[in-house]
């Protein structure tokens, strides 16, 4: 029971943040299936800085980890300027430019890190080893029984995932930019009629999603891989975008579909270890979150009001 | 100064010519800009761009190469290019058929697995003579691809689902699925893919003898190109791609004309989703002899590339997916011949995407600046009776 929570919350909270990416971008109006793409790419500049300092650093110091966050939250932020750009200055179909997007990063990624370990380390290999993590575990806490697993070896991400999360609630929530930027999803005009710039409130939203996969990416990377290679691409991004369609663009009930996500892939993970099946059977798993995925949004999309112009080229000529 | 960037831009809107041949110029300017990047990247990596450009060629069986190993020639070389560009070309125009009714068919990889998984233990396991196996590959795949496709599109109408979404699902549920069964029941030990189809049931010939050359002959090249006419036929003058077209321009309008737009919309998904189960079998069963479990083949994503750049047209997808191919196909014998990684090709197949996405935008831009060219042709004209009264 145990590994089920601590497994399982360490691949909710990152969905969970990715998540809130997207909500910072879908309700400005702007469709973002980029996210798949931008926690790669965020996650492949992380890494890289990770490994070109961990030569610099004692094996046990965690100060490369730290900066791969910082940098992959950079790295997020720059590659998402590519899709606002895309989506704001050349007017082009967002779904395509996300989808486009995607497969840049995939094509980009491979091929640097590829490049990047045989010209600067001189080795044959696709994939960035990191080091590991360390976990803390919350002294008294912790002995609570059950819930006490939640401060169980915790990685640092998850308490960092937590506070970006409640101050992204905040600031879409309770401050002015949040309001003008949810405005933007409803109602673009109105916001320009107010005199507020609807290409900049937008850009913002969508380099603020950026940032937030790119945290989401390198966590993944770190905590389910421990390295960065093309496998951090199995569709994490498009499982937050499910979460976040199936939460109805709001944060808290997301928070509640990325629970489920992550509860059902490391209790599905669980069952196979105890019942002691082939290893093959960890793939029949792995389709738990997404078939899960498939069935909740048959019951509950009929229902989900969408940010009125999401996916909509603002055009002010047009009233 | 001032006539000096009008000349300018009368050159640029010169270039691309009225909007007749926009949608040639247009794509073509993006496939100029994504070579000069590719090269620009080659040549960073201290290669020489232009050689490796040409070893995409050589390894296409465009251009010979410097040398041959015995039985190949220039011409195996292109008749294995044309083996890999049938699945492409299938590929593409299922992605195309869904886009011009303003559906994006992300799913396509897929459908192809699913069509090559039922086709290979259906058909390709089976000891049927060839004269009846090929064509039940053909009909098996078609109807897996078909099925997944109308899926997709059912859920959309009746479920409101975004098809882009429920397609990745599937994508990865049929990856993990047949996997599964896969590595339970037809493994090959040995190479860790399924075990490989009867020659029987092939579509492509593989190693046949031809005078002193061993070539592979794909028989469903034929058959691509024929469904590219037909596909061409389909949407331009009959009703259904009437329907189709109109509800991909706007469906509200498509309704009150009358159109049943939800009924199109999974009709749609049949056709489009029975392409890939065309493009499945011609690569499984074609182009492979077998599956690789766990991996989703990346000709799906690329069709979209292709699809973009061919302006969804079926003729143009011809050349498109012709250009893609030599990419994709050339780059294994680019990366062996100039030590560049071959993933250098999905790069450049990238950077392609991104600037065919901006396609509307550059012709937006065209429209502006000929509107300025005019404009400042008549102030001058003003200017100068101004000055002559």
């Amino acid at each position: 029971m145990n590994t089920v929570i601590i497994d399982g919350l360490s691949f909710t909270l990152p969905l969970f943040i990715m998540a809130i990416g997207g909500i910072y971008s879908e309700r400005s109006g702007i469709t973002n299936l980029a996210l798949e793409g931008l926690q790669g790419f965020g996650a492949f500049v992380g890494a890289l800085v990770a490994v070109v300092l961990a030569g610099h650093f004692s094996t046990n110091s965690q100060i490369p980890y730290y900066m791969a966050m910082l940098f992959a939250v950079l790295g997020g932020m720059a590659y998402a300027s590519i899709h606002a750009l895309l989506c704001i200055k050349f007017k082009a179909n967002q779904v395509i430019s996300g989808v486009v997007i995607n497969i840049l990063a995939m094509a980009l990624t491979s091929f640097l890190t590829k490049q990047v370990n045989k010209t600067v380390f001189g080795a044959a290999s696709d994939k960035f080893v990191l080091g590991v993590s360390v976990r803390w575990t919350i002294p008294i806490l912790s002995d609570i029984p059950v819930l006490g697993a939640v401060f169980t070896n915790i990685y640092p991400f998850e308490i960092m995932i937590v506070v970006i999360a409640i101050v992204a609630w905040y600031l879409l929530y309770q401050t002015k930019y949040g309001l003008y930027l949810r405005a933007c999803g409803d109602n673009p005009h109105a916001v320009d009629a107010a005199g507020i710039d609807v290409a900049k409130i937008r850009f913002i939203a969508v380099l603020m999603s950026g940032a937030l996969s790119g945290i989401a990416g390198i966590s993944f990377a770190y905590s389910i891989s421990a390295n960065f290679s093309s496998s951090i691409y199995v569709g994490y991004g498009y499982l937050a975008i499910a979460a976040l369609i199936f939460g109805n663009w709001k944060i808290f009930p997301t928070l509640g579909a990325c629970l489920l996500f992550g509860f059902a892939r490391s209790g599905g993970y669980r069952i196979v270890q105890i019942l002691q099946m082939p290893s093959s059977y960890s793939d029949l798993v792995m389709i738990l979150p997404y078939a899960l995925t498939l069935l909740l949004l048959i019951f509950f999309s009929k229902h989900n009001q969408a940010p009125r112009a999401l996916g909509e080229i603002y055009d002010k000529g047009k009233r | 100064m001032k006539t000096k960037s009008n000349g300018l831009k009368r050159f640029f809107v010169n270039c691309f010519g009225n909007e007749k041949y926009q949608s040639i110029t247009i794509p073509l300017f993006a496939i100029l800009i994504s070579l000069i990047v590719g090269a620009v990247i080659i040549t960073l990596l201290g290669k020489n761009a232009l050689s490796a450009y040409q070893n995409l060629l050589q390894g296409s069986g465009l251009l010979p190469k410097p040398s041959y190993a015995g039985y190949k020639s220039m011409l195996t070389d292109f008749t294995s290019f044309l083996n890999a560009w049938t699945p492409m070309l299938f590929a593409s125009l299922a992605v195309a058929v869904a886009l011009r009714a303003g559906l994006f068919n992300i799913g396509v990889s897929g459908q192809m697995l699913t069509a090559g998984f039922f086709a290979n233990v259906l058909v390709g396991y089976s000891e049927m003579p060839s004269v009846i196996a090929k064509p039940l590959v053909l009909i098996v795949g078609i109807i897996a691809g078909a099925c997944v496709g109308g899926l997709i599109g059912y859920l959309k109408y009746r479920f409101n689902i975004n098809e882009v979404v429920s397609s990745i699902m599937i994508n990865y549920i049929a990856q993990y699925v047949f996997s599964f069964f896969i590595n339970t029941y037809f493994v090959d030990p040995v190479s860790r893919q399924s075990v490989s189809v009867s020659t029987g049931s092939r579509l492509t010939l593989m190693d046949t003898l031809v005078g002193d050359l061993k070539m592979d002959i794909p028989l469903a090249v034929v058959l691509a190109i024929i469904t590219a006419f037909f596909i061409k036929f389909l949407i331009d003058k009959t009703t259904l791609g009437y329907e189709l077209k109109a509800a991909g321009a706007s469906p509200t309008a498509a309704e009150y004309a009358g159109i049943h737009v939800g009924k199109n919309m999974v009709l749609t998904m049949v056709i489009s989703g029975g392409l890939a189960g065309l493009a499945g079998v011609t690569y499984y069963l074609g182009y492979f002899g077998s599956i690789q479990p766990k991996v989703l083949v990346s000709t799906g994503f690329d069709a979209i590339a292709v699809s973009l750049l061919g302006n969804s047209n079926p003729i143009g997808i011809l050349f498109s997916s012709f250009l893609i191919t030599i990419i994709s196909k050339g780059s294994t014998y680019m990366s062996s011949a100039a030590g560049i990684q071959a993933e250098i090709a999905s790069v450049i197949t990238g950077i392609l995407l991104l600037f065919s996405a901006c396609g509307a935008y550059m012709k937006q831009k065209i429209k502006l600046l000929e509107y300025d060219i005019t404009a400042e042709k008549s102030v001058l004209q003003k200017q100068e009776k101004g000055e002559e009264q």
